[in-house]
């Protein structure tokens, strides 16, 4: 049995019962009502998207120390998925802030530094994009990647420096359901984090390797 | 053969792109006149009341300092790129993060001219009275076009080597500096008195921690950035 069918069966089978663990299992919070089941998703997605971010950094530290493609490979993948909970979390945020602050946005240290931190991942993103996909490429991105995490630190300092409304806690710790629910959906969203960066990484891999193979072609006067 | 010290390459980088810089002009002229333009921009788009002007100074001064660094900064290894001596210098014995030092300061040193032009210049479309606390603001946007250096001169040199370079180098310096723009533009709202908050310098100071921190980055990893 080869492991990534059953890891995406896994990752399906979990979805739903994410839903299900959110929507049905947890009881309704008192003060905040409904709105407050957003967050079995946004917490985990916020949690995802720094991990994608910080596996970026890592990937992009490795890639400038070894220069081994597996690690711009990895920083790229890392940063694509990390991306994508990172809009989930800047989606579902506004969704709740809504009814519960009466506005879709604060300036607020955590929702300014998470809306910063994708900005800058858009922007490796373009660069991997529409950038080229040569070795200064790489090296470019890499550096942005590294610059990227401590900038984040910067910015929420900065925006700390006025003051915060971000709730701290929105599931109680007392209560065991809310935090069994919020833990399972966070393992789930962790196998589906781990099965799209080893998708991407996969993929990439293999468009380098086409582009090495069409190189090496062209060389031999065959295209 | 002995490299030469650190900071006599630093000295010597600044020096040769300065004087080139005094004799043909280009950056500069583009980066004044940009600025020039930029000024008439925001007059046109702000002018209000006086105490709105006052309001919008701060963004204006800080967004004229970035869209104007961003040309001088784009243009920092262009002419190295031109001639083909950009390996030439990084094939030399100097230690290449006092080369990159060099440009740091040269490109600080072309946003500081820039910004003397378009500070006064601003100030007296918007109609703010800035003499007051004309040194708190130098000090401000001093540090905050060095932040700008710093992190926008060692992603120039990369910037060469990929597609639209031009484009992709604003989309990626601007969110990086953004700690710089928002301390900037808060401590220059305090010290005109339009923003509400605790004294000025603790926004310069944080900036200068930028600068250190970014800065030390760079010139430490420039090493594992232009090795091939």
């Amino acid at each position: 049995m080869k492991p990534f069918p059953i890891a995406t069966a896994l990752s399906a089978i979990g979805l739903f019962a994410a839903h299900w663990l959110a929507f049905d299992f947890v009881p309704m919070e008192r003060t905040m009502g409904a709105v407050q089941r957003i967050f079995y998703f946004h917490v985990p997605s916020a949690w995802l998207c720094y991990l994608g971010f910080l596996m970026c950094f890592v990937g992009s530290v490795g890639y400038l120390w070894t220069r081994r493609s597996r690690w711009d490979l990895f920083a790229l993948a890392s940063a694509e998925v990390g991306l994508i909970f990172g809009f989930i979390v800047l989606i579902t945020g506004p969704l709740w802030a809504r009814p519960a602050w009466g506005a879709w946005w604060r300036w607020e240290p955590r929702l300014v530094s998470m809306a910063l931190m994708v900005l800058i991942f858009c922007a490796y993103w373009v660069l991997r994009s529409y950038g080229g996909s040569g070795e200064g490429v790489k090296r470019f991105a890499a550096i942005l990647g590294v610059f990227g995490a401590p900038n984040i630190v910067f910015v929420h300092l900065a925006v700390r420096k006025w003051r915060g409304t971000h709730p701290d806690q929105v599931v109680s710790r007392s209560n065991s359901d809310m935090r069994i629910a919020l833990y399972s959906v966070l393992a789930i969203l962790l196998v589906v984090f781990v099965l799209l960066v080893v998708q991407r990484y996969r993929i990439h891999k293999n468009a380098f390797r086409v582009r090495a193979l069409r190189r090496r072609l062209s060389r031999m006067g065959a295209m | 053969m002995n490299a030469p010290g650190f900071f006599s390459v630093v000295g010597v980088v600044l020096a040769k792109d300065l004087r080139t810089e005094l004799r043909s002009k280009q950056t500069l002229m583009t980066m004044a006149m940009f600025g020039l333009v930029l000024t008439f921009v925001f007059a046109f788009g702000f002018v209000a009341d006086p105490a709105t002007n006052k309001k919008v100074l701060p963004g204006a001064l800080w967004a004229s300092l970035l869209f104007t660094g961003t040309l001088g900064v784009g243009r920092t290894f262009a002419r190295e790129a031109e001639l083909g001596a950009f390996a030439a210098l990084v094939l030399s014995p100097a230690d290449r993060a006092a080369v990159l030092l060099g440009k740091m300061l040269g490109n600080l040193a072309m946003s500081i001219v820039v910004m003397v032009l378009v500070v006064p210049l601003l100030a007296l479309m918007l109609r703010v009275d800035i003499t007051a606390t004309a040194a708190i603001i130098a000090l401000q946007l001093l540090l905050g076009a060095l932040g700008f250096a710093v992190v926008g001169t060692p992603l120039a040199v990369m910037a060469v080597n990929a597609r639209f370079a031009e484009v992709l180098l604003p989309i990626v310096v601007f969110p990086l500096v953004t700690p710089v723009l928002i301390a900037g533009v808060k401590g220059t709202g305090i010290a005109l008195g339009t923003t509400i908050g605790e004294d000025a310098w603790g926004w310069v100071q944080f900036i200068a921690a930028f600068d250190v921190a970014f800065g030390v980055g760079g010139l430490f990893l420039f090493e594992r950035m232009v090795t091939e």
